[in-house]
C-alpha cells in the first residue's frame, strides 16, 4: 500500500503570531478514509492547506506518495477543496470553473467534457453550467466547487466541509461521490454526524492545534468526555444511548439506532 | 448605503460587476461568436490598434460605425456595449479636458476669463472618441468570445506566456475584486440606517476603502490557494475552442488588414 501523505513535525504560525497547528505528525496510507475533526478555530482548515501543499509550514514537512515534498509535482493527484466555495469559483461560468482543473492539469478535453457532464448531472448543475458562479446560491456554489475538485479525478481528496450549505438531497449525492471515490480521502469537518458513514479513522484536532486522538471512528465518537473537552458533541445516537448500552454497542448513526430499536421490539 | 461617494461606489461596482460577468452574449449565435477565436482576437484588436493610430475624426467615426455594425451582427445590444464602455472614455475626457483651454487655436468662447479654443475642443472630442471606440472594440472581443477561448487563442498564437498569464490573472482578480466590493457594500447596507451628510459619506467611504483593501488582500490569498489547488501554478492552458477557418473568417481578417493599412496611409501619408 504505502503512505500517500506523511507529515512530520508540522506547525504553522500566522503572521499575527497565532499558532494554528502545532507539531503534527501523521501518516495517511493509500486507500484510507480519514475524518479530521475539531471545533471551530482548532486549525483543521490550516492543517488541510498545509497537507495539501498550499501553505508552507513554519516547521516540519509533508511527503507525498513516498516520492517528494513538493506538492506541485504531484498536484494532479491531490484534490484539495477549500472551505469557502467562493475561493474556488473565479471563472466566468460554472462550466469553465469545473473545467479549470482538468485543463490546467493536462486532462484531455474530451475526457474532461464527459466528466463535467457526468458531475453536473449528478450534482444538479446541468442548468447552471453557463451561469456566472456569483449568481448561484450558497448550496449551488458548494456543489459547483465539489464538482470542480472531482473533475480532475485526483487520487487523494482533502475536502474541507464539502457538505457546507448543501440541502439534504444533494448532501446525499455528494456523500455518494465521496464514498464511491476509490482513492484516499481526508474529510475536514466539525460535524460528526457524517463521519461514521464515510470514514474508518478519526484524527481529532484539539483547540490548541495539536492532534489529541488518532483512532478508529468508534473509539473516538463514543468517547464523549474526550469530544466535549475538545469543543465537540458526540453524534445524536451516541448521546441518546449513552448509559443505556455498552460503549462498543452504541449506535453511531441514525440508521444503526433504528436497527437497534427495531431488533429490540422484536 | 448613504452618501454620494458610497452611492457612487455602489453603482460603479454594480455596473462593472456586470461587465466582468456578462458572457451570456458570448454563448449566442452572432457573427463574431461564430468566428474562430484567433481570427476575432487578431482582427478586432487590429481595428482597435488602427483607432489608436488615427488622428482623424472622420476615420474615428468610421471605426465607430464598424464597431456598431459588428455589434449588431453579433447580437450585442448597443446599449449594453455603451454602458460597458462608458467609464474609460469618461475618465479619459476628464483627464484631457484642460486641453480645451491649454491648446492654442481660435477662441470659441470665454469661460472664467479663459479662452476655449477650437483646437482644444477638437482634441478632447477626438481623444475621447478614440478611447471610447477602442474600448468598445476590445469589449466586443470579450463579449462575443468566452474568456477561456481568448486565453486559449493567445496561447495558440504564441503570445508570450507571461503576458497571457498576467491577462488571465488580472481578469479573474478584477472579477473577484468587484464581487468582494459588492458583498462588502451589501453587508454594510444591511447594518446602516439613516442618511449621512457629505462629511459622513466621505468618512463612511474612507472606512469602506480601508476594510476593502484588507479584504481583497485576504481574498486574493485564498483565491490564489484555490487556483494552485487545481494547477494554477502552471501556465494558463484552457481548452482550445478553435474552429475551421471559413470564408467569413478570411473576410474579417482581410477587412482588418485593409483598414489598418488604410489608417497608416491616411495618418502618415505613405
Amino acid at each position: 500500500m504505502g503512505p500517500v501523505i506523511e507529515a512530520q513535525g508540522l506547525s504553522y504560525e500566522y503572521p499575527d503570531g497565532t499558532t494554528a497547528i502545532r507539531n503534527v505528525d501523521t501518516t495517511v496510507e493509500r486507500g484510507e478514509r480519514v475524518a479530521v475533526v475539531g471545533a471551530n478555530g482548532s486549525g483543521k482548515s490550516t492543517l488541510q492547506l498545509a497537507l495539501g501543499g498550499l501553505i508552507d509550514p513554519s516547521t516540519g514537512s509533508v511527503r507525498y506518495f513516498g516520492e517528494t515534498t513538493d506538492a506541485e509535482a504531484v498536484r494532479e493527484r491531490l484534490g484539495v477543496l477549500l472551505q469557502d466555495p467562493d475561493d474556488y469559483l473565479f471563472n466566468a461560468t460554472v462550466r469553465e470553473d469545473i473545467e479549470y482543473g482538468p485543463a490546467q492539469l493536462g486532462v484531455p478535453r474530451d475526457v474532461a467534457e464527459r466528466r463535467v457532464d457526468r458531475l453536473a448531472d449528478q450534482l444538479g448543475l446541468l442548468d447552471l453550467l453557463d451561469r456566472p458562479p456569483f449568481r448561484l446560491s450558497g448550496g449551488e456554489k458548494q456543489r459547483a466547487a465539489v464538482a470542480s475538485v472531482f473533475a480532475f479525478d485526483p487520487n487523494v481528496l482533502l475536502l474541507d466541509e464539502p457538505f457546507g450549505a448543501v440541502d439534504p438531497q444533494y448532501r446525499e449525492r455528494i456523500l455518494d461521490l465521496v464514498t464511491d471515490h476509490e482513492g484516499t480521502f481526508l474529510l475536514f469537518t466539525p460535524s460528526l454526524d457524517m463521519v461514521p458513514e464515510v470514514a474508518e479513522r478519526v484524527i481529532l484536532v484539539g483547540q490548541n492545534g495539536s492532534i489529541v486522538a488518532d483512532r478508529s471512528v468508534r473509539e473516538v465518537l463514543t468517547d464523549s468526555s474526550l469530544l466535549v473537552e475538545n469543543g465537540l458533541r458526540p453524534p445524536a445516537p451516541v448521546e441518546m444511548f449513552e448509559g443505556v448500552l455498552d460503549r462498543d454497542e452504541l449506535p453511531l448513526t441514525v440508521s444503526e439506532a433504528r436497527r437497534y430499536l427495531l431488533k429490540r421490539e422484536q | 448605503m448613504t452618501g454620494v461617494v458610497a452611492r457612487s461606489a455602489e453603482s460603479i461596482t454594480g455596473a462593472l460587476r456586470a461587465v466582468f460577468t456578462a458572457e451570456q452574449v458570448a454563448a449566442g449565435d452572432g457573427f463574431l461568436q461564430q468566428r474562430d477565436p484567433r481570427v476575432t482576437l487578431l482582427s478586432v484588436s487590429g481595428f482597435a490598434i488602427a483607432v489608436m493610430l488615427t488622428r482623424s475624426l472622420s476615420v474615428t467615426v468610421m471605426f465607430g460605425l464598424i464597431t456598431a455594425v459588428l455589434a449588431w451582427l453579433s447580437a450585442v445590444p448597443l446599449r449594453r456595449l455603451a454602458t460597458r464602455c462608458a467609464v474609460a472614455p469618461f475618465v479619459s475626457a476628464l483627464i484631457v479636458f484642460p486641453q480645451v483651454v491649454l491648446l492654442p487655436g481660435d477662441p470659441l468662447v470665454q469661460v472664467f476669463g479663459l479662452a476655449v479654443t477650437d483646437a482644444g475642443v477638437a482634441y478632447v472630442v477626438l481623444f475621447t472618441m478614440r478611447v471610447g471606440v477602442g474600448v468598445a472594440l476590445l469589449s466586443l472581443i470579450v463579449m462575443t468570445t468566452k474568456f477561456s477561448s481568448i486565453i486559449a487563442a493567445m496561447r495558440e498564437l504564441r503570445i508570450p506566456v507571461t503576458l497571457v498569464w498576467v491577462i488571465a490573472v488580472t481578469y479573474r482578480y478584477l472579477f473577484l475584486f468587484f464581487d468582494e466590493l459588492w458583498r462588502l457594500i451589501l453587508a454594510r447596507n444591511s447594518r446602516t440606517t439613516g442618511r449621512l451628510g457629505s462629511r459622513g459619506g466621505w468618512y463612511d467611504a474612507k472606512q469602506l476603502a480601508g476594510i476593502f483593501l484588507l479584504r481583497t488582500l485576504d481574498c486574493g490569498e485564498r483565491v490564489g490557494q484555490g487556483m494552485r489547488a487545481r494547477g494554477g501554478d502552471r501556465p494558463p492552458s484552457p481548452y482550445r475552442r478553435s474552429r475551421t477557418i471559413d470564408m467569413y473568417d478570411y473576410t474579417l481578417a482581410a477587412l482588418a488588414v485593409i483598414v489598418m493599412v488604410g489608417t497608416v496611409v491616411i495618418r502618415w501619408g505613405l
